[in-house]
């Protein structure tokens, strides 16, 4: 158990914060450990927590994903069009429409991983390209309503659980398995530590790493769709506020924003404290804007909290504890 | 008077005493080695000089007066420079850029003097006589020995009244390590103090006029260089008597050819080379640095590209890549140059380091095999004797010869029996090298075949069968037998012979 938490020290701590915040919330808004609070905030946070698998392993991978956005937007809008507000369609749509968002991981992967492309670059430029092109397909007109079908996926429940609640639970089981149990997931660590280390070692670092884009265009996709749901259509800019916040859960779960170290069990908690944290400033009283200050804030602030550099300031702060953080034994 | 003393010096890392009541006297004017094992605490104590680690007991008098540095500027103000093990270049800089960072001449706008850089510079490389580096090179493009030289021309830049030399000959060649003996004979003349740490007897014989001695973070003795026998050193060192260094020689060659490589080239450095690898051999390369080395060992691995033919047990290789390399049995394997750099993960645990090669051996269908892979990396930990607590541990807390270690378990599990060896005792201590080279023995009498480079020229005369010395990129000789010398190496190394 010991060894457990010192080993996952960073997402130990992020579900007391999420515990902490919790009992926080309740304090100021009473209501809010309500049986159909926690439910809502459960779905939010589903959202958040499927767009952050796919940005999970890239960052592992030591990449970024800054394409989800419009991958998301891209998704939904192009699932409303086909399917047209009908369930049948939905059978060949949704597999069409996951396997559009896994291509675009495809190429932004081989962008990076083949050709050299930075992170960074490939995926804004991919974010940006995707945004154009759907403007360009629906000419900015609104979209017909979801199917009932993704309607009952998002927002239906199974007595008192969420459905989409249990999506996300069969995901986090898929994806703890994959970086715990699976060569996959030593490779993707391997890779996110050193990429030369990993290449020496014959890692097949160019498949794993656009393994992971793959990975995050498909589950943007299947968040966009399911969004759709929730919100009874498709709109230009849904997308946007996805972009930090799966990068905020996945820092906030303890994965090093520089790669290889991290885990999906993390980030779960990252998702929690997002949508926990959305629900306590209006409970503050606190404007939107005000939230999104916080949301910077907290996102930088636990960052900084795992970095080197704290752990250095923590070790002049503390000289009792001096070199046990992190120091090279001689 | 000594001008740096140092008394009950302690310092701990957490439960780790890496420093117990160690103490330190040297005199201006002269050259002195400091010796022990990795984790002796010579790393600690030098950086406790050099303002890195603060004791947490103990004093140091430097010149007469109390030294306490709080950080490294505060120790290079003292005059206390230190040439650290790990190097700290700056790859994106120019030479120059680093030899001046932070202390860049300024003209009267504050802008950097590029002139007057160029300038110092160059009569820095001049007064020192520095082999082979230019003012505007760029740091990426150098070789590990270049960069080493860099960092020394660094610390010389800053006029220090005593230089700390941590392994600076480790990456460094022949020529160039004998360049740097003479020169800290030469510093020591002028009055100043150089501490030099170094795991080859050798070196410490050629330079030191005095030698002082750290095991397990207490110093067991300081004695006159002239006074004192390598034995009663080594002995003192590793507090056992060791038998030997090398072991004895017993050729185990086959003619089974494992590789044969036929005007075999890779890039400029290496216009090519043809030669055999015989089934229970070690071949040693030999030469100065940078006429090939790296690039033959690279190309055999796949790193970089090649051309030319190879054959492997007799079959032809196509190795593009680390994964064509890796490959079981009828593979190879390569103990590379650069430890930190792409032999290991140092934030992660040493069973993750051990097992990265092989993870598709310890995995059925893609899924992991926690008891497996727990059985393989307890085989190696044993069988290497590798000092962990746990194999938890990350690697990056281990021992320089224990990281070693963990590579060459890394290697051998993979199971290839052709072992390319990159310089695989460097900056490793006396005790794990000469289990080093007995390891390598006992693999080349089960049949492997291993190639074997090293910067140390004893060790390729006292190791290998046959070595093979190239000359810019081509085999200027390969000794056998009796013509195996230093001196042979060294002629084959520098001249043509039909001249």
């Amino acid at each position: 158990m010991n060894a457990f938490v010192a080993r996952h020290r960073l997402i130990v701590l992020a579900y007391l914060g999420m515990l902490v915040l919790l009992l926080v919330t309740s304090y100021f808004s009473p209501g809010f450990l309500s049986e159909a609070n926690l439910r809502s905030s459960v779905v939010l946070a589903a959202f958040v927590g499927i767009v952050a698998l796919g940005q999970t392993f890239v960052i592992i991978g030591g990449g970024i994903d800054l394409s989800v956005p419009w991958v998301l937007n891209c998704a939904a809008i192009l699932m409303a069009i086909l399917c047209g507000g009908q369930d049948l369609p939905l059978l060949w749509v949704g597999p069409l429409v996951l396997a559009a968002g896994a291509l675009v991981g495809l190429i932004n992967g081989i962008g990076v991983a083949i050709f050299g492309v930075p992170a960074i670059i490939m995926t804004l430029a991919a974010n940006v390209i995707l945004q154009g092109l759907i403007v360009i397909y629906t000419g900015g007109l609104p979209t017909p309503r979801a199917p009932e079908m993704i309607r009952f996926l998002s927002v239906g429940r199974l007595g008192p659980i969420p459905v989409i609640g249990i999506l996300w639970f069969v995901l986090a089981i898929a994806a703890s398995f994959l970086l715990s149990k699976t060569a996959f997931g030593r490779y993707l660590y391997a890779v996110g530590s050193s990429a030369t280390v990993a290449e020496f070692s014959g890692v097949p670092t160019a498949r794993t790493t656009i393994l992971t884009y793959v990975l995050s265009g498909f589950t943007a996709a299947l968040a966009g769709m399911l969004l759709t749901g929730y919100s009874g259509q498709a709109y230009l800019g849904m997308g946007d506020p996805y972009l930090f916040t799966s990068v905020a859960a996945v820092a906030i779960g303890g994965a090093s924003i520089l790669g290889g170290s991290g885990h999906y069990v993390g980030t779960i908690a990252g998702a929690l404290v997002l949508t926990i944290l959305a629900g306590l400033l209006p409970a503050l009283g606190l404007s939107t804007g005000a939230l999104m200050v916080v949301y910077g804030v907290v996102i930088l602030v636990t960052v900084a909290i795992g970095s080197e550099a704290f752990a250095s300031l923590l070790r002049l702060v503390l000289p009792m504890r001096a070199g046990r953080i992190g120091s090279r034994q001689p | 008077m000594d001008l740096l003393s140092a008394h009950g010096l302690s310092k701990r890392f957490g439960g780790i005493v890496a420093l117990d009541d160690a103490s330190f006297s040297a005199r201006a004017g002269e050259v002195h080695a400091l010796l022990g094992e990795n984790g002796a605490g010579k790393s600690t104590f030098i950086q406790i000089l050099g303002g890195v680690l603060r004791p947490d007991a103990g004093t140091i008098t430097l010149g007469g007066s109390d030294y306490r540095p709080v950080d490294p500027d505060a120790a290079r103000a003292r005059g206390i420079v230190t040439v650290f093990q790990e190097l700290s270049s700056i790859p994106d800089l120019t030479v120059e850029g680093n030899i001046w960072f932070r202390r860049e001449p300024r003209t009267v706008l504050r802008t950097v003097a590029k002139r007057e850089i160029r300038r110092r510079t160059e009569a820095l490389l001049d007064r020192y006589g520095f082999p082979a580096l230019h003012p505007a090179q760029d740091l990426r493009r150098l070789s590990l020995a270049e960069r080493q030289l860099v960092e020394i021309a660094k610390a010389l830049a800053q006029e220090p009244r005593i230089l700390v030399l941590d392994e600076a000959t480790s990456s460094l060649a022949a020529r160039e390590t004998d360049w740097l003996l003479q020169l800290t004979r030469r510093l020591a003349e002028e009055g100043r103090l150089v501490v030099f740490i170094s795991h080859r007897m050798g070196e410490v014989r050629a330079v030191a006029d005095r030698l002082t001695i750290f095991r397990g973070g207490r110093t067991v003795a300081a004695h006159d260089a002239a006074a004192v026998s390598d034995e009663q050193i080594v002995t003192e060192m590793i507090g056992r008597r060791l038998e030997r260094l090398y072991p004895e020689r017993v050729s185990s060659a086959t003619d089974r050819i494992a590789v044969g490589a036929r005007d075999f080239s890779s890039g400029p450095r290496l216009p090519g080379v043809t030669f055999t690898l015989h089934e229970g051999e070690v071949l040693g390369v030999g030469g100065l640095q940078g006429h090939g080395q790296r690039e033959l060992f690279q190309g055999l691995f796949g790193v970089a590209r090649t051309q030319g033919e190879m054959t492997l047990w007799g079959t032809p290789a196509a190795i593009a890549s680390p994964r064509d390399a890796l490959v079981g049995r009828e593979g190879i394997a390569l103990v590379p140059e650069d430890r930190r750099g792409q032999g290991l993960m140092l934030s992660k645990t040493v069973r993750e380091n051990l097992t990265l090669s092989v993870i598709r051996r310890m995995s059925s269908h893609g899924v992991l095999s926690r008891p497996r892979e727990a059985a393989l990396v307890k085989e190696m930990v044993d069988f290497l004797r590798i000092k962990v607590s746990t194999p938890e541990q990350q690697a990056d807390t281990l021992s320089g010869g224990n990281q070693q270690k963990v590579i060459f378990g890394k290697m051998l599990l993979t199971e290839a029996r052709v072992l390319l060896l990159y310089d695989p005792t460097r900056g490793v201590d006396v005790g794990t090298k000469s289990e080093i080279f007995q390891m390598m023995r006992d693999l080349a009498a089960r049949g492997y075949a291993i190639l074997f480079y090293s910067s140390d020229l004893q060790e390729l005369v006292n190791v290998a069968d046959r070595v093979m010395v190239l000359r810019e990129g081509r085999v200027a000789a390969t000794l056998a037998g009796d013509q195996v010398s230093e001196d042979a190496i060294l002629r084959a190394a520098m001249f043509d012979e039909a001249a």
